[in-house]
């Protein structure tokens, strides 16, 4: 051993000191009339990076709109977004920087529920109010925090309890009575369906095959042949979007059409959807959805007009995810408006009160930041998805059972 | 007993393709010494362009076959004078492993900006179209994915058994030394064949895009099948490799429809793992000497 | 003592005696934060040195036990209620041990597999093991991922047991290197890297030298693994056992130089920082991965044996050439 490995580590911590005391020494000075800062994880990169593109747009957005009326209590507002490559370590540190070390005033959720858990804990170790779009799964409300605020209509795995409402409220000769349950093992989509198939069971409609599949892009194709081969009335699949869109294909191949099929995820993206499974097999097949282009939840409107103006595009091909985004920024902005203050404690205090109109609906949420609204059930008629429940959204009424596949 | 027969039809099925992604990977080990764990980002990346030439300018994904397999030899042939024949002394096999990995974190890296995550397949207007024989469904795209395979595989072993290529490829997985002692240019040889061996990734990548929804970072899962296959066939093996990969089609469609989906490719694994135990070298393949 | 020992202390007191004050002249969290990911780094990749880099078997798996660390403490906080404040850290080598010990006979199958094949065989023991943390949902929640309970600890110092916990096993890892390289088994090691037939045919037990130093191996970087889950207080099979990880670890290992004692840690000092500067600096960027795959790819081709080999065959070749230029004989010969 020669001693270069001593003086090798010399030069770089002297060299890591002095950038760590620069870095220190520009932070340091902060003007008090500063705008607020706003620090968010997104994940540009790796698996998430496409909903995270879409949270990006949605938060950008509600800091342009506002700036341009003013900012919030006079003072603009300057997002700080970082990027965590879809790693939960790397959330986590971009939170503990923007909280100990560029020192913002709120922080603003990751996208999925996966980097939300520990980022939501780094937050609510320093006393920072968690509001966030996309952490719904259980893992964020079992940590049991009181700094978290979810901004969409309810917990994701309570996404079917419509749409089994609606089936309990059918006459009993038109109901069905014997269900499949393909599932995705993420978490999110299997606990949808677990969920759903614990009440229709429990509502007397027979289990006779259920399972769960590894990934988005498996092989439906033996899946449905067992579905095909029980004969269910109903299929209830807890899907994402590439798995939804094969389990809607194979089923085609195996022409195999169940009276009634929900999927969690897949046919409620309404850009998306036809071009997969062809426009002219979507009738009748049900989803879930936290929001929708023409709903009428405060600011709508105005947030669908300001994306197509920043983003270009169509009203139809707007991801949720910037709703759900946007959605974040209204809370704030009214929390602001209320209490007159940014301070996070009092934030957090004030969101357990009283009820914030959103994009997403107007939300309120129980002591660990579980929204306490509904979904939507959304169902696609003439080729079109439209919203079909809960009556004060709905334009139209569902319709069943689902015709063959190409009618 | 019917979806047992159905699940081996498929399996079958699907397991041409993978033979097809699996002889390239070996042949190149054979050849070189080189574990192209790439292999599995050079079939998604196939994918994608036979992707946008279905989407853009509506080429038909099963003959959009005869541009991507050109175009990515061209890519494998620079590749390899780039980043693998760089690499010599003792640990240049273990060096160019990690080159690869380099190569494949690369790839995905590159395809995520460029097409994001979300997954894509190609879906030509028969996608949904199956016949029925004897009562066992067939889909129209798989099985022309088995055949399009099946016509690769033996214009593959066409070209190595019948030209002086190929003869130059046998003679040096057999015993480079005395190959090259015996005048074959080792150099040209090893190029082209790793420009074969990505070509086949190539052809297996169009075919691929129809029949999986894909996305970039769907390399693992295909990378981490395709080891286990050429180790199980034993490595440098192709008729091996084409065994394994039927044999992997057939274990995880039968475990997919008996037990469940989520233990299929588990269950492939633990047969690698099993097998080993019994015979180290893979069930075709000669027993690897200390490198 | 011998001068190199004395020479190898002292430098592991500076070391040890630097990073322990780190935090304390410090104490931002947020550079504490990246103290903790930077020691464990050097931690993982000094751990799969010790194996790998001495054996010349490359390892793509070891994320497995950094998965399978974490995964086991996690359980025993939720099955066992292991208590929160400081007790996991002190079940943590234990924890490690059961699972380097269980790992023993998996490993002998595998190490009967040579070279490439190995490497192969433990990739896909690393894809198993996230299968089992995906499937055995009961003991794992599957994709939903497992919490674990947040430790009341000051928030002014929050980071700084994690970050003395990544420390210690760093510092264990060094030593046992640092033994390893100046006994016996360092010696058998080295002769299956350069030749494992002949070591074979001298009667070396090659079998049971690789199998300690992959037990060895397993228990570090399932300690490290726990401590992470500790600290981010939430895993999931793609976070917990992920490639990337193997592959961070491997990098640093190849940048500081294989083989060496502290060219692993060198090689973390290196990135890790680095990388977080990339982050905070460009921050919103989709480049990460081609990025992080160009620096590994230069690595490999630029730098193949290391910082440290490669400085200090500079240094010896400047010896050679001060000595040649002092010595008139050698001189003379040199130029013949």
């Amino acid at each position: 051993m020669t001693r270069i490995p001593v003086r090798l580590a010399v030069v770089a911590g002297c060299v890591a000191v002095a950038a760590i005391a620069g870095s220190i020494g520009a932070g340091a000075a902060a003007p008090t009339a500063a705008p607020i800062k706003i620090g968010i994880s997104l994940s540009l990169s790796g698996d998430f990076s496409d909903p995270g593109g879409f949270a990006k747009q949605g938060y950008e957005l509600w800091a342009k709109t506002v700036n341009a009326k003013g900012g919030v209590l006079g003072r603009k507002v300057t997002l700080i977004i970082k990027d965590d490559a879809s790693s939960p370590t790397q959330a986590a540190t971009n939170y503990q920087n923007f909280i100990t070390k560029d020192k913002v005033d709120l922080v603003f959720g990751p996208f999925s529920t996966l980097l939300t858990a520990p980022s939501a804990a780094v937050a609510s170790r320093y006393g920072y109010a968690f509001i966030e779009p996309a952490g719904g799964g259980p893992a964020v409300f079992d940590q049991k925090l009181h700094n978290v605020f979810f901004t969409q209509p309810a917990p994701i795995v309570e996404s079917g309890d419509v749409f089994v409402k609606w089936l309990h409220s059918l006459p009993k000769s038109k109901r069905p009575k014997t269900a499949a349950y393909p599932a995705l093992d993420d978490p999110f989509s299997s606990p949808i369906a677990d969920r759903m198939r614990g009440q229709l069971e429990k509502a007397g409609v027979k289990t006779v095959y259920k399972t769960i599949y590894p990934s988005e892009n498996v092989d439906m194709t033996p899946i449905v042949s067992k579905i095909a081969a029980a004969k269910p009335d109903m299929v209830v699949g807890g899907t994402q979007a590439g798995d939804g869109y094969a389990l809607v294909k194979a089923m085609v191949q195996a022409h195999f059409s169940p009276k009634f099929l929900f999927l969690s995820n897949g046919p409620n993206s309404p850009g998306e959807f036809p071009g997969k499974v062809g426009v002219k097999n979507v009738n009748g097949i049900f989803s879930a959805s936290d929001w929708y282009q023409d709903s009428k939840t405060p600011g709508n409107k105005a947030f669908v007009k300001a994306f197509l103006k920043a983003y270009g595009g169509k009203a139809s091909s707007i991801d949720p995810g910037s709703a759900e985004a946007y959605a974040v920024g209204q809370v704030v902005e009214a929390v602001a408006k209320k209490i007159h203050s940014i301070d996070n404690a009092k934030i957090i205090a004030a969101l357990h009160k009283g009820s914030w109109p959103t994009v997403e609906g107007t939300l309120h949420w129980n002591s660990i930041g579980e929204p306490q609204g509904q979904f939507l059930l959304m169902e696609w008629l003439n080729h079109q998805l439209y919203p079909v429940l809960p009556k004060n959204v709905a334009v139209k009424k569902p319709v069943y059972p689902k015709p063959a596949w190409g009618k | 007993m019917h979806q047992i027969v159905q699940a081996i039809i498929l399996g079958v099925l699907v397991g041409g393709v993978y033979a097809l992604m699996a002889s390239g990977l070996t042949l190149v080990f054979g050849v070189m010494k080189v574990i192209n764990v790439a292999q599995g980002a050079l079939v998604i990346f196939a994918a994608y362009l036979s992707y946008a030439l279905f989407t853009d300018l509506h080429i038909d994904p099963f003959l959009s076959i005869l541009i991507v397999t050109p175009a990515m030899f061209v890519l494998g042939v620079a590749v390899q004078f780039t980043f693998v024949r760089s690499l010599r002394g003792p640990d240049a096999t273990e060096l160019s492993l990690l080159v690869m990995w380099a190569l494949a974190l690369g790839i995905e890296g590159v395809l995520s900006v460029i097409f994001k995550t979300t997954y894509r397949i190609s879906s030509p207007s028969y996608a949904d179209n199956s016949w029925t024989v004897l009562g066992y469904r067939i889909s129209e795209v798989r099985f022309f994915a088995f055949v399009a395979s099946a016509v690769l595989l033996l214009l593959l072993s066409f070209v190595l058994t019948r030209t002086r290529f190929g003869r130059a490829v046998r003679a040096i997985v057999q015993n480079p030394t005395a190959a090259t002692l015996l005048g074959v240019d080792s150099d040209r040889t090893q190029m082209l064949s790793f420009g074969l061996g990505v070509s086949l990734a190539a052809a297996a990548g169009a075919v691929y895009g129809v029949i999986y929804p894909f996305n970039p970072g769907s390399h693992y899962d295909l990378i981490s099948r395709l080891l286990t296959i050429v180790v199980l066939g034993g490595l440098g093996s192709i008729g091996g490799a084409i065994f394994a990969a039927v044999g992997m089609g057939v274990i995880e469609a039968l475990v997919t429809v008996e037990i469940s989906p989520v233990w299929a490719s588990f269950s492939f694994f633990v047969i690698l793992i099993a097998f080993l135990l019994v015979r180290p070298q893979g069930i075709f393949g000669v027993r690897e000497r200390t490198l | 003592m011998s001068r190199a020992t004395a020479v190898g202390l002292a430098r592991g007191g500076a070391f040890t005696a630097a990073a322990v004050a780190f935090p304390f002249v410090f104490p931002a969290a947020w550079i504490v934060n990246i103290g903790v990911l930077t020691l464990m780094y050097a931690a993982l990749a000094t751990a799969w040195n010790l194996f790998s880099g001495y054996t010349g078997y490359i390892s793509l798996g070891q994320a497995a036990f950094f998965g399978l660390g974490a995964y086991a403490l996690a359980i025993t906080f939720e099955h066992v209620g292991a208590g929160s404040g400081y007790n996991p850290f002190y079940a943590l080598p234990l924890v490690g041990a059961g699972i380097a010990l269980a790992s023993v006979p998996i490993a002998w199958v595998a190490l009967r597999t040579r070279h490439m094949t190995f490497a192969i065989v433990t990739l896909t023991l690393l894809f198993i093991t996230q299968q089992l943390a995906f499937n055995l949902r009961s003991l794992t929640h599957g994709s939903t991922g497992l919490m674990l309970p947040i430790p009341h600890f000051p928030i002014s110092s929050y980071d700084r047991p994690f970050y003395f916990a990544m420390l210690a096993i760093l510092l264990v890892g060094l030593a046992l290197c640092w033994l390893i390289l100046r006994s016996k088994l360092g010696l058998m090691l080295f002769a299956i890297r350069a030749d494992e037939e002949k070591a074979r045919g001298l009667g070396i037990r090659v079998t049971g030298a690789k199998l300690v130093a992959w037990s060895l191996m397993a228990w570090l970087t399932a300690m490290v693994g726990g401590v992470w889950a500790y600290y981010l207080t939430f895993i999931y099979p793609e976070s917990s056992i992920d490639p990337l990880v193997t592959i961070g670890a491997i990098l640093m290992t190849f940048l500081g130089g294989r083989g060496t004692l502290w060219g692993p840690t060198v090689g973390a000092l290196v990135l890790v920082p680095a990388q977080q500067y990339m982050i905070t600096t460009l921050g919103a960027s989709q480049f990460y991965l081609v990025g992080y795959a160009a620096v590994f790819m230069v690595v490999l081709l630029v730098l193949p044996r290391g910082i440290l080999p490669s400085l200090r065959s500079a240094v010896d070749a400047q010896r050679e050439r001060q000595r040649i230029g002092r010595d008139p004989v050698v001189r003379e010969k040199a130029a013949a």
